[in-house]
Protein backbone atom coordinates (compact mmCIF):
# COMPACT_ATOMS: atom_id res chain seq x y z
CA UNK A 1 0.00 0.00 0.00
CA UNK A 2 1.56 3.34 -1.00
CA UNK A 3 1.61 6.58 1.03
CA UNK A 4 -1.36 8.19 -0.78
CA UNK A 5 -3.57 5.17 -0.16
CA UNK A 6 -2.65 5.16 3.53
CA UNK A 7 -3.48 8.88 3.81
CA UNK A 8 -6.83 8.26 2.09
CA UNK A 9 -7.70 5.47 4.55
CA UNK A 10 -6.71 7.58 7.60
CA UNK A 11 -8.71 10.54 6.27
CA UNK A 12 -11.76 8.36 5.65
CA UNK A 13 -11.70 6.91 9.18
CA UNK A 14 -11.07 10.35 10.68
CA UNK A 15 -14.17 11.68 8.86
CA UNK A 16 -16.18 8.66 10.00
CA UNK A 17 -15.17 9.09 13.65
CA UNK A 18 -15.77 12.86 13.44
CA UNK A 19 -19.30 12.20 12.10
CA UNK A 20 -20.03 9.74 14.93
CA UNK A 21 -18.66 12.20 17.52
CA UNK A 22 -20.81 14.98 16.03
CA UNK A 23 -23.87 12.68 16.21
CA UNK A 24 -23.22 11.87 19.89
CA UNK A 25 -22.44 15.48 20.85
CA UNK A 26 -25.49 17.00 19.15
CA UNK A 27 -28.46 14.75 19.96
CA UNK A 28 -30.83 17.63 19.22
CA UNK A 29 -29.92 17.18 15.55
CA UNK A 30 -29.13 13.47 15.56
CA UNK A 31 -32.43 12.30 17.06
CA UNK A 32 -34.76 14.00 14.53
CA UNK A 33 -32.31 12.95 11.80
CA UNK A 34 -32.53 9.34 13.02
CA UNK A 35 -36.31 9.54 13.29
CA UNK A 36 -36.58 10.90 9.72
CA UNK A 37 -34.24 8.11 8.55
CA UNK A 38 -36.47 5.50 10.22
CA UNK A 39 -39.54 6.86 8.40
CA UNK A 40 -37.54 6.99 5.15
CA UNK A 41 -36.54 3.33 5.51
CA UNK A 42 -40.10 2.34 6.35
CA UNK A 43 -41.53 4.04 3.27
CA UNK A 44 -38.66 3.10 0.92
CA UNK A 45 -40.25 -0.15 -0.36
CA UNK A 46 -43.38 1.88 -1.08
CA UNK A 47 -41.46 4.48 -3.09
CA UNK A 48 -39.90 1.77 -5.27
CA UNK A 49 -43.38 0.38 -5.82
CA UNK A 50 -45.19 3.63 -6.48
CA UNK A 51 -42.78 5.98 -8.21
CA UNK A 52 -42.37 5.71 -11.92
CA UNK A 53 -42.50 9.17 -13.48
CA UNK A 54 -40.80 12.26 -12.12
CA UNK A 55 -44.16 14.07 -11.63
CA UNK A 56 -45.48 11.17 -9.59
CA UNK A 57 -42.27 11.02 -7.62
CA UNK A 58 -42.56 14.63 -6.53
CA UNK A 59 -46.24 14.15 -5.72
CA UNK A 60 -45.35 11.13 -3.61
CA UNK A 61 -42.66 13.04 -1.71
CA UNK A 62 -45.19 15.78 -1.07
CA UNK A 63 -47.76 13.25 0.13
CA UNK A 64 -45.22 11.67 2.49
CA UNK A 65 -44.41 15.09 3.92
CA UNK A 66 -48.10 15.98 4.40
CA UNK A 67 -48.82 12.65 6.10
CA UNK A 68 -45.67 12.99 8.21
CA UNK A 69 -46.52 16.52 9.32
CA UNK A 70 -50.15 15.60 10.09
CA UNK A 71 -49.01 12.54 11.98
CA UNK A 72 -46.65 14.68 14.04
CA UNK A 73 -49.04 17.63 14.45
CA UNK A 74 -52.07 15.72 15.65
CA UNK A 75 -50.69 14.46 18.98
CA UNK A 76 -49.06 17.85 19.60
CA UNK A 77 -52.31 19.76 19.36
CA UNK A 78 -54.24 17.05 21.15
CA UNK A 79 -51.71 17.15 23.98
CA UNK A 80 -51.53 20.95 23.97
CA UNK A 81 -55.27 21.30 24.49
CA UNK A 82 -55.68 18.53 27.05
CA UNK A 83 -52.47 18.43 29.02
CA UNK A 84 -53.49 20.89 31.69
CA UNK A 85 -56.82 19.21 32.44
CA UNK A 86 -55.21 15.76 32.19
CA UNK A 87 -52.49 16.61 34.70
CA UNK A 88 -55.07 18.29 36.98
CA UNK A 89 -57.25 15.18 36.85
CA UNK A 90 -54.23 12.99 37.54
CA UNK A 91 -53.38 15.07 40.63
CA UNK A 92 -56.98 14.73 41.87
CA UNK A 93 -56.84 10.99 41.34
CA UNK A 94 -53.45 10.49 43.03
CA UNK A 95 -54.71 10.44 46.67
CA UNK A 96 -57.32 7.86 45.66
CA UNK A 97 -54.68 5.71 43.94
CA UNK A 98 -52.45 6.07 47.02
CA UNK A 99 -55.26 4.96 49.35
CA UNK A 100 -56.08 1.92 47.21
CA UNK A 101 -52.42 0.93 46.98
CA UNK A 102 -51.96 1.42 50.76
CA UNK A 103 -54.99 -0.84 51.44
CA UNK A 104 -53.71 -3.51 49.06
CA UNK A 105 -50.23 -3.39 50.56
CA UNK A 106 -51.67 -3.61 54.09
CA UNK A 107 -53.62 -6.74 53.15
CA UNK A 108 -50.45 -8.16 51.59
CA UNK A 109 -48.43 -7.35 54.76
CA UNK A 110 -51.01 -9.13 56.96
CA UNK A 111 -50.99 -12.22 54.67
CA UNK A 112 -47.20 -12.22 54.61
CA UNK A 113 -47.03 -12.07 58.44
CA UNK A 114 -49.59 -14.87 58.86
CA UNK A 115 -47.77 -17.08 56.37
CA UNK A 116 -44.08 -16.46 57.14
CA UNK A 117 -44.17 -14.75 60.57
CA UNK A 118 -42.10 -11.83 59.29
CA UNK A 119 -43.34 -8.25 59.79
CA UNK A 120 -42.70 -6.01 56.78
CA UNK A 121 -41.68 -2.54 58.06
CA UNK A 122 -41.43 -0.78 54.76
CA UNK A 123 -43.64 1.78 53.06
CA UNK A 124 -42.97 1.58 49.32
CA UNK A 125 -46.36 3.10 48.40
CA UNK A 126 -45.70 6.47 50.08
CA UNK A 127 -42.23 6.56 48.52
CA UNK A 128 -43.66 5.75 45.08
CA UNK A 129 -46.42 8.37 45.34
CA UNK A 130 -44.00 11.08 46.52
CA UNK A 131 -41.70 10.21 43.63
CA UNK A 132 -44.63 10.41 41.18
CA UNK A 133 -45.75 13.77 42.56
CA UNK A 134 -42.25 15.25 42.26
CA UNK A 135 -41.85 13.77 38.77
CA UNK A 136 -45.25 15.23 37.82
CA UNK A 137 -44.14 18.63 39.11
CA UNK A 138 -40.90 18.35 37.09
CA UNK A 139 -42.91 17.40 34.02
CA UNK A 140 -45.11 20.48 34.43
CA UNK A 141 -42.19 22.84 34.94
CA UNK A 142 -40.33 21.32 31.98
CA UNK A 143 -43.41 21.46 29.75
CA UNK A 144 -42.34 24.60 27.76
CA UNK A 145 -38.99 22.91 26.99
CA UNK A 146 -40.73 19.75 25.77
CA UNK A 147 -43.02 21.85 23.61
CA UNK A 148 -40.11 23.73 22.01
CA UNK A 149 -38.39 20.38 21.31
CA UNK A 150 -41.56 19.09 19.66
CA UNK A 151 -41.80 22.17 17.44
CA UNK A 152 -38.11 21.80 16.57
CA UNK A 153 -38.80 18.21 15.49
CA UNK A 154 -41.80 19.39 13.47
CA UNK A 155 -39.48 21.59 11.47
CA UNK A 156 -36.49 19.25 11.22
CA UNK A 157 -38.10 15.84 10.62
CA UNK A 158 -39.95 16.81 7.38
CA UNK A 159 -36.84 18.67 6.20
CA UNK A 160 -34.60 15.64 6.75
CA UNK A 161 -37.24 13.36 5.21
CA UNK A 162 -37.32 15.51 2.09
CA UNK A 163 -33.50 15.34 2.00
CA UNK A 164 -33.55 11.54 2.26
CA UNK A 165 -36.15 11.07 -0.48
CA UNK A 166 -34.61 13.58 -2.83
CA UNK A 167 -30.87 13.29 -2.26
CA UNK A 168 -30.16 9.91 -0.67
CA UNK A 169 -29.12 8.35 -3.99
CA UNK A 170 -26.61 11.12 -4.80
CA UNK A 171 -25.41 11.20 -1.22
CA UNK A 172 -24.81 7.45 -1.05
CA UNK A 173 -22.98 7.42 -4.42
CA UNK A 174 -20.74 10.30 -3.22
CA UNK A 175 -20.12 8.39 0.00
CA UNK A 176 -19.19 5.27 -2.00
CA UNK A 177 -16.75 7.26 -4.12
CA UNK A 178 -15.05 8.52 -0.96
CA UNK A 179 -14.36 4.99 0.34
CA UNK A 180 -10.69 4.13 -0.31
CA UNK A 181 -10.03 1.20 -2.69
CA UNK A 182 -8.49 -1.29 -0.21
CA UNK A 183 -11.57 -1.25 2.04
CA UNK A 184 -14.24 -0.54 -0.58
CA UNK A 185 -15.76 -4.01 -1.07
CA UNK A 186 -16.13 -4.78 2.62
CA UNK A 187 -17.36 -1.30 3.59
CA UNK A 188 -19.92 -1.22 0.79
CA UNK A 189 -21.28 -4.67 1.63
CA UNK A 190 -21.43 -3.93 5.38
CA UNK A 191 -23.07 -0.56 4.74
CA UNK A 192 -25.70 -2.20 2.50
CA UNK A 193 -26.28 -5.00 5.01
CA UNK A 194 -26.71 -2.46 7.81
CA UNK A 195 -29.23 -0.48 5.75
CA UNK A 196 -31.19 -3.61 4.91
CA UNK A 197 -31.10 -4.93 8.50
CA UNK A 198 -32.05 -1.58 9.96
CA UNK A 199 -34.96 -1.09 7.53
CA UNK A 200 -36.23 -4.66 8.00
CA UNK A 201 -36.00 -4.34 11.81
CA UNK A 202 -37.94 -1.08 11.91
CA UNK A 203 -40.68 -2.41 9.61
CA UNK A 204 -40.86 -5.69 11.57
CA UNK A 205 -41.13 -3.85 14.91
CA UNK A 206 -43.79 -1.56 13.47
CA UNK A 207 -45.86 -4.55 12.29
CA UNK A 208 -45.32 -6.34 15.62
CA UNK A 209 -46.44 -3.23 17.55
CA UNK A 210 -49.55 -2.89 15.35
CA UNK A 211 -50.49 -6.56 15.86
CA UNK A 212 -50.01 -6.36 19.65
CA UNK A 213 -51.84 -3.02 19.91
CA UNK A 214 -54.77 -4.41 17.91
CA UNK A 215 -54.90 -7.59 20.03
CA UNK A 216 -54.95 -5.60 23.29
CA UNK A 217 -57.61 -3.19 21.96
CA UNK A 218 -59.89 -6.02 20.79
CA UNK A 219 -59.38 -7.93 24.04
CA UNK A 220 -60.14 -4.91 26.23
CA UNK A 221 -63.21 -4.12 24.10
CA UNK A 222 -64.47 -7.68 24.64
CA UNK A 223 -64.06 -7.57 28.45
CA UNK A 224 -65.49 -4.03 28.54
CA UNK A 225 -62.40 -2.40 30.06
CA UNK A 226 -62.32 1.44 29.83
CA UNK A 227 -60.14 3.35 27.29
CA UNK A 228 -59.41 0.29 25.07
CA UNK A 229 -58.09 2.30 22.11
CA UNK A 230 -55.64 4.49 24.01
CA UNK A 231 -54.43 1.53 26.10
CA UNK A 232 -54.00 -0.59 22.94
CA UNK A 233 -52.05 2.24 21.36
CA UNK A 234 -49.80 2.56 24.44
CA UNK A 235 -49.25 -1.22 24.55
CA UNK A 236 -48.32 -1.22 20.85
CA UNK A 237 -45.93 1.73 21.10
CA UNK A 238 -44.19 0.53 24.28
CA UNK A 239 -43.86 -2.95 22.78
CA UNK A 240 -41.29 -1.53 20.36
CA UNK A 241 -38.86 -1.81 23.30
CA UNK A 242 -38.02 -5.48 23.74
CA UNK A 243 -38.53 -7.12 27.20
CA UNK A 244 -39.07 -3.83 29.10
CA UNK A 245 -41.77 -2.49 26.76
CA UNK A 246 -44.62 -4.91 27.65
CA UNK A 247 -44.16 -4.10 31.37
CA UNK A 248 -44.25 -0.33 30.76
CA UNK A 249 -47.31 -0.80 28.51
CA UNK A 250 -49.10 -2.66 31.30
CA UNK A 251 -48.66 0.11 33.95
CA UNK A 252 -51.42 2.55 32.77
CA UNK A 253 -53.95 -0.29 32.51
CA UNK A 254 -52.98 -1.43 36.02
CA UNK A 255 -53.73 2.01 37.49
CA UNK A 256 -57.02 2.30 35.60
CA UNK A 257 -58.05 -1.12 36.94
CA UNK A 258 -57.25 0.06 40.49
CA UNK A 259 -59.57 3.05 40.05
CA UNK A 260 -62.50 0.98 38.77
CA UNK A 261 -65.50 0.06 40.95
CA UNK A 262 -64.60 -3.63 41.05
CA UNK A 263 -60.77 -3.64 40.96
CA UNK A 264 -60.29 -7.39 41.34
CA UNK A 265 -62.57 -8.35 38.43
CA UNK A 266 -61.18 -5.60 36.17
CA UNK A 267 -57.60 -6.49 37.04
CA UNK A 268 -58.12 -10.20 36.29
CA UNK A 269 -59.78 -9.60 32.91
CA UNK A 270 -57.27 -6.98 31.87
CA UNK A 271 -54.25 -9.01 33.04
CA UNK A 272 -55.43 -12.06 31.05
CA UNK A 273 -55.80 -9.92 27.92
CA UNK A 274 -52.28 -8.45 28.29
CA UNK A 275 -50.83 -11.87 29.07
CA UNK A 276 -52.52 -13.49 26.06
CA UNK A 277 -51.51 -10.67 23.70
CA UNK A 278 -47.89 -10.83 24.90
CA UNK A 279 -47.88 -14.64 24.68
CA UNK A 280 -49.08 -14.50 21.06
CA UNK A 281 -46.39 -11.90 20.42
CA UNK A 282 -43.61 -13.92 22.08
CA UNK A 283 -44.56 -17.32 20.65
CA UNK A 284 -45.80 -16.36 17.19
CA UNK A 285 -45.15 -12.81 16.02
CA UNK A 286 -41.63 -12.15 17.38
CA UNK A 287 -40.01 -15.41 16.16
CA UNK A 288 -41.60 -15.05 12.73
CA UNK A 289 -40.89 -11.36 12.19
CA UNK A 290 -38.07 -9.98 14.31
CA UNK A 291 -35.76 -12.62 15.80
CA UNK A 292 -34.28 -13.73 12.47
CA UNK A 293 -33.30 -10.15 11.66
CA UNK A 294 -31.65 -9.33 14.99
CA UNK A 295 -30.52 -12.70 16.39
CA UNK A 296 -29.04 -11.35 19.65
CA UNK A 297 -28.84 -12.91 23.10
CA UNK A 298 -31.57 -11.59 25.50
CA UNK A 299 -28.94 -10.25 27.95
CA UNK A 300 -27.24 -8.36 25.13
CA UNK A 301 -30.64 -6.90 24.16
CA UNK A 302 -31.42 -5.69 27.72
CA UNK A 303 -27.92 -4.20 28.22
CA UNK A 304 -28.17 -2.53 24.80
CA UNK A 305 -31.53 -0.96 25.68
CA UNK A 306 -30.07 0.50 28.88
CA UNK A 307 -27.10 1.93 26.96
CA UNK A 308 -29.47 3.22 24.24
CA UNK A 309 -31.68 5.01 26.78
CA UNK A 310 -28.57 6.61 28.32
CA UNK A 311 -27.38 7.85 24.92
CA UNK A 312 -30.58 8.91 23.19
CA UNK A 313 -33.68 8.40 25.34
CA UNK A 314 -36.60 6.53 23.79
CA UNK A 315 -35.30 6.86 20.19
CA UNK A 316 -31.94 5.56 21.40
CA UNK A 317 -33.65 2.56 23.00
CA UNK A 318 -35.32 1.66 19.70
CA UNK A 319 -32.41 2.36 17.39
CA UNK A 320 -29.66 0.70 19.46
CA UNK A 321 -30.80 -2.90 18.71
CA UNK A 322 -30.11 -2.89 14.94
CA UNK A 323 -26.86 -1.03 15.64
CA UNK A 324 -25.74 -3.78 18.01
CA UNK A 325 -26.82 -6.40 15.44
CA UNK A 326 -24.68 -4.55 12.90
CA UNK A 327 -21.67 -4.45 15.23
CA UNK A 328 -22.07 -8.18 15.79
CA UNK A 329 -21.96 -8.64 12.01
CA UNK A 330 -18.91 -6.36 11.77
CA UNK A 331 -16.97 -8.20 14.47
CA UNK A 332 -17.88 -11.52 12.88
CA UNK A 333 -16.47 -10.31 9.53
CA UNK A 334 -13.27 -9.01 11.17
CA UNK A 335 -12.86 -12.25 13.15
CA UNK A 336 -13.43 -14.29 9.99
CA UNK A 337 -10.75 -12.29 8.17
CA UNK A 338 -8.28 -12.59 11.02
CA UNK A 339 -8.79 -16.35 11.32
CA UNK A 340 -8.10 -16.77 7.58
CA UNK A 341 -4.95 -14.65 7.79
CA UNK A 342 -3.59 -16.64 10.73
CA UNK B 1 -37.14 -5.29 -22.22
CA UNK B 2 -36.65 -2.49 -24.76
CA UNK B 3 -37.09 1.17 -23.90
CA UNK B 4 -40.03 1.40 -26.33
CA UNK B 5 -41.70 -1.59 -24.68
CA UNK B 6 -41.17 -0.03 -21.25
CA UNK B 7 -42.83 3.19 -22.45
CA UNK B 8 -45.72 1.27 -24.09
CA UNK B 9 -46.35 -0.66 -20.86
CA UNK B 10 -46.32 2.61 -18.96
CA UNK B 11 -48.93 4.08 -21.38
CA UNK B 12 -50.99 0.88 -21.17
CA UNK B 13 -51.07 1.18 -17.35
CA UNK B 14 -52.29 4.75 -17.74
CA UNK B 15 -49.07 6.20 -16.33
CA UNK B 16 -47.91 9.42 -17.94
CA UNK B 17 -44.43 9.68 -19.38
CA UNK B 18 -41.90 11.97 -17.73
CA UNK B 19 -43.09 15.58 -17.93
CA UNK B 20 -39.62 16.97 -18.44
CA UNK B 21 -36.51 16.13 -20.43
CA UNK B 22 -34.64 13.23 -18.92
CA UNK B 23 -31.10 14.58 -19.35
CA UNK B 24 -29.26 11.42 -18.18
CA UNK B 25 -31.33 9.34 -20.61
CA UNK B 26 -30.62 11.75 -23.49
CA UNK B 27 -26.92 11.71 -22.60
CA UNK B 28 -27.02 7.92 -22.57
CA UNK B 29 -28.80 7.78 -25.96
CA UNK B 30 -26.22 10.21 -27.37
CA UNK B 31 -23.40 7.98 -26.12
CA UNK B 32 -25.14 4.89 -27.49
CA UNK B 33 -25.60 6.37 -30.97
CA UNK B 34 -23.82 4.64 -33.89
CA UNK B 35 -21.73 7.80 -34.36
CA UNK B 36 -20.34 7.53 -30.83
CA UNK B 37 -17.02 6.18 -32.16
CA UNK B 38 -16.27 9.74 -33.33
CA UNK B 39 -15.71 10.78 -29.73
CA UNK B 40 -12.41 9.79 -28.10
CA UNK B 41 -13.80 8.33 -24.86
CA UNK B 42 -15.65 5.05 -24.96
CA UNK B 43 -19.10 5.09 -23.38
CA UNK B 44 -20.33 2.41 -20.97
CA UNK B 45 -22.86 1.36 -23.60
CA UNK B 46 -20.23 0.82 -26.29
CA UNK B 47 -18.03 -0.95 -23.77
CA UNK B 48 -20.65 -3.46 -22.67
CA UNK B 49 -21.96 -4.04 -26.18
CA UNK B 50 -18.47 -5.30 -27.08
CA UNK B 51 -18.30 -7.74 -24.15
CA UNK B 52 -19.22 -11.12 -25.59
CA UNK B 53 -21.11 -12.52 -22.60
CA UNK B 54 -23.36 -9.44 -22.35
CA UNK B 55 -24.18 -9.25 -26.05
CA UNK B 56 -27.64 -10.70 -25.47
CA UNK B 57 -28.58 -7.57 -23.49
CA UNK B 58 -30.78 -5.06 -25.32
CA UNK B 59 -29.77 -1.38 -25.42
CA UNK B 60 -32.21 -0.58 -22.62
CA UNK B 61 -31.00 -3.50 -20.53
CA UNK B 62 -27.42 -2.28 -20.86
CA UNK B 63 -28.63 1.20 -19.81
CA UNK B 64 -30.32 -0.24 -16.71
CA UNK B 65 -27.37 -2.52 -15.97
CA UNK B 66 -24.91 0.40 -15.90
CA UNK B 67 -26.97 2.02 -13.13
CA UNK B 68 -25.80 -0.72 -10.74
CA UNK B 69 -22.10 -0.41 -11.45
CA UNK B 70 -19.39 1.25 -9.36
CA UNK B 71 -16.49 2.95 -11.09
CA UNK B 72 -13.22 2.39 -9.22
CA UNK B 73 -9.90 3.90 -10.31
CA UNK B 74 -6.59 2.20 -9.47
CA UNK B 75 -3.05 3.45 -9.99
CA UNK B 76 -0.31 1.18 -11.41
CA UNK B 77 0.76 -1.56 -8.96
CA UNK B 78 -2.19 -0.90 -6.63
CA UNK B 79 -3.59 -4.10 -5.14
CA UNK B 80 -7.25 -4.62 -6.09
CA UNK B 81 -7.68 -7.60 -3.80
CA UNK B 82 -5.48 -10.26 -2.25
CA UNK B 83 -5.72 -14.02 -2.25
CA UNK B 84 -7.79 -15.11 0.78
CA UNK B 85 -9.73 -11.81 1.07
CA UNK B 86 -13.52 -12.02 1.38
CA UNK B 87 -14.96 -11.56 -2.10
CA UNK B 88 -18.20 -9.76 -2.87
CA UNK B 89 -17.81 -8.36 -6.35
CA UNK B 90 -17.33 -8.96 -10.04
CA UNK B 91 -15.15 -6.54 -12.05
CA UNK B 92 -15.00 -5.52 -15.72
CA UNK B 93 -11.81 -3.83 -16.94
CA UNK B 94 -13.00 -0.55 -18.50
CA UNK B 95 -9.48 0.71 -19.22
CA UNK B 96 -5.93 -0.40 -18.37
CA UNK B 97 -4.90 -3.93 -17.42
CA UNK B 98 -4.50 -6.15 -14.37
CA UNK B 99 -2.10 -8.91 -13.37
CA UNK B 100 -3.38 -11.98 -11.54
CA UNK B 101 -1.04 -13.68 -9.09
CA UNK B 102 -1.54 -16.94 -7.28
CA UNK B 103 0.31 -18.88 -4.64
CA UNK B 104 -0.16 -22.33 -3.18
CA UNK B 105 0.17 -20.81 0.30
CA UNK B 106 -1.05 -17.58 1.89
CA UNK B 107 1.85 -15.16 1.64
CA UNK B 108 2.77 -12.40 4.09
CA UNK B 109 3.56 -8.79 3.15
CA UNK B 110 3.98 -7.55 -0.42
CA UNK B 111 4.73 -10.96 -1.98
CA UNK B 112 1.71 -12.06 -4.02
CA UNK B 113 2.97 -15.30 -5.55
CA UNK B 114 3.47 -16.18 -9.23
CA UNK B 115 1.98 -14.28 -12.15
CA UNK B 116 -0.81 -16.40 -13.63
CA UNK B 117 -2.29 -14.19 -16.32
CA UNK B 118 -2.60 -10.60 -17.49
CA UNK B 119 -6.12 -9.39 -18.24
CA UNK B 120 -6.73 -6.46 -20.57
CA UNK B 121 -9.57 -4.09 -21.37
CA UNK B 122 -13.05 -5.69 -21.70
CA UNK B 123 -12.00 -8.76 -19.76
CA UNK B 124 -13.46 -9.57 -16.39
CA UNK B 125 -12.63 -11.31 -13.11
CA UNK B 126 -14.04 -12.09 -9.65
CA UNK B 127 -17.39 -13.58 -10.72
CA UNK B 128 -17.18 -16.24 -7.96
CA UNK B 129 -17.36 -13.45 -5.38
CA UNK B 130 -20.75 -12.45 -6.68
CA UNK B 131 -22.29 -15.92 -6.50
CA UNK B 132 -20.66 -17.77 -3.59
CA UNK B 133 -22.03 -17.10 -0.10
CA UNK B 134 -18.68 -17.04 1.72
CA UNK B 135 -16.22 -16.43 -1.03
CA UNK B 136 -12.47 -16.22 -0.50
CA UNK B 137 -10.49 -14.76 -3.38
CA UNK B 138 -8.50 -17.57 -4.99
CA UNK B 139 -5.86 -15.22 -6.42
CA UNK B 140 -4.46 -11.73 -5.94
CA UNK B 141 -5.18 -9.02 -8.52
CA UNK B 142 -2.93 -5.99 -9.05
CA UNK B 143 -3.38 -3.08 -11.47
CA UNK B 144 -0.66 -3.46 -14.13
CA UNK B 145 -1.08 0.20 -15.14
CA UNK B 146 -3.51 3.00 -14.32
CA UNK B 147 -6.78 1.10 -14.49
CA UNK B 148 -10.49 1.83 -14.33
CA UNK B 149 -12.72 -1.03 -13.21
CA UNK B 150 -16.50 -1.27 -13.26
CA UNK B 151 -17.62 -3.42 -10.35
CA UNK B 152 -20.92 -4.98 -9.42
CA UNK B 153 -21.34 -6.36 -5.88
CA UNK B 154 -23.69 -8.70 -4.03
CA UNK B 155 -26.00 -5.94 -2.69
CA UNK B 156 -26.24 -4.47 -6.22
CA UNK B 157 -27.27 -7.85 -7.61
CA UNK B 158 -29.91 -8.21 -4.88
CA UNK B 159 -31.22 -4.73 -5.65
CA UNK B 160 -31.24 -5.50 -9.38
CA UNK B 161 -33.21 -8.72 -8.82
CA UNK B 162 -35.69 -6.78 -6.69
CA UNK B 163 -36.12 -3.84 -9.07
CA UNK B 164 -35.61 -5.47 -12.50
CA UNK B 165 -36.03 -9.26 -12.00
CA UNK B 166 -35.77 -10.07 -15.73
CA UNK B 167 -32.53 -8.14 -16.07
CA UNK B 168 -31.20 -9.69 -12.84
CA UNK B 169 -32.02 -13.20 -14.02
CA UNK B 170 -30.43 -12.51 -17.41
CA UNK B 171 -27.26 -11.21 -15.75
CA UNK B 172 -27.15 -14.23 -13.44
CA UNK B 173 -27.49 -16.52 -16.46
CA UNK B 174 -24.59 -14.76 -18.18
CA UNK B 175 -22.48 -15.01 -15.01
CA UNK B 176 -23.29 -18.71 -14.74
CA UNK B 177 -22.18 -19.06 -18.40
CA UNK B 178 -18.87 -17.36 -17.57
CA UNK B 179 -18.38 -19.78 -14.69
CA UNK B 180 -19.32 -22.76 -16.87
CA UNK B 181 -16.76 -21.65 -19.47
CA UNK B 182 -14.09 -21.31 -16.79
CA UNK B 183 -14.98 -24.74 -15.40
CA UNK B 184 -14.74 -26.23 -18.91
CA UNK B 185 -11.34 -24.61 -19.37
CA UNK B 186 -10.21 -25.87 -15.96
CA UNK B 187 -11.35 -29.42 -16.74
CA UNK B 188 -9.44 -29.39 -20.03
CA UNK B 189 -6.32 -28.15 -18.22
CA UNK B 190 -6.63 -30.87 -15.55
CA UNK B 191 -7.01 -33.55 -18.23
CA UNK B 192 -3.95 -32.24 -20.06
CA UNK B 193 -1.95 -32.13 -16.81
CA UNK B 194 -2.95 -35.67 -15.87
CA UNK B 195 -1.86 -36.79 -19.32
CA UNK B 196 1.49 -35.08 -18.85
CA UNK B 197 1.96 -36.64 -15.41
CA UNK B 198 1.22 -40.08 -16.85
CA UNK B 199 3.76 -39.52 -19.63
CA UNK B 200 6.37 -38.42 -17.08
CA UNK B 201 5.63 -41.44 -14.87
CA UNK B 202 6.04 -43.78 -17.87
CA UNK B 203 9.38 -42.12 -18.74
CA UNK B 204 10.65 -42.52 -15.17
Amino acid sequence: MNKNQKVKIYLFFFLLIATIAFAVLFPRLTLPFGFAYIIYLMTKPLTILLTTGSKKQRLFYLLIMVVGVTFLLFPVFATFYNVETDIGQLYQQLPLVEKILQDKFFVFKVHFFERFGIRLNMDPVTYLMKKMESQGGDLLSQFPNYLSTVFEWLLLVPLFMYFFFKESKNFSSKFMEAIPNPIFEKTFVLFSQFNTKFGEYIIAKFIEATILGTLVTIGLLIVGFPYPFILGFIAGVTNILPYIGPVIGFVPAFFIALLSKDPNASMAGMAIIYLLANLIDTILVFPLLVSKIVNLHPIVVVVSIIIGSQLGGIVGMIVIIPFIAFFKLLFKEIYKDLSVQT
Amino acid sequence: MSYEKEQMERNFKGESSADRLDIPLLKYMWDASPLAFLTSDESYHEFFKKISVLQSFSDNEVRLFTKFLHRREFTANEVIFKQGDSGYGFYFIFSGAVNIFSSQYMLEGEDLGDLVIRLEKRQYFGEMGLLEEFNRRSASVVAAENTVLLGIFKPDLERMLEMYPVLGAKFLRETALIMANRMGQLTREIVAMKKKIKELEQRV
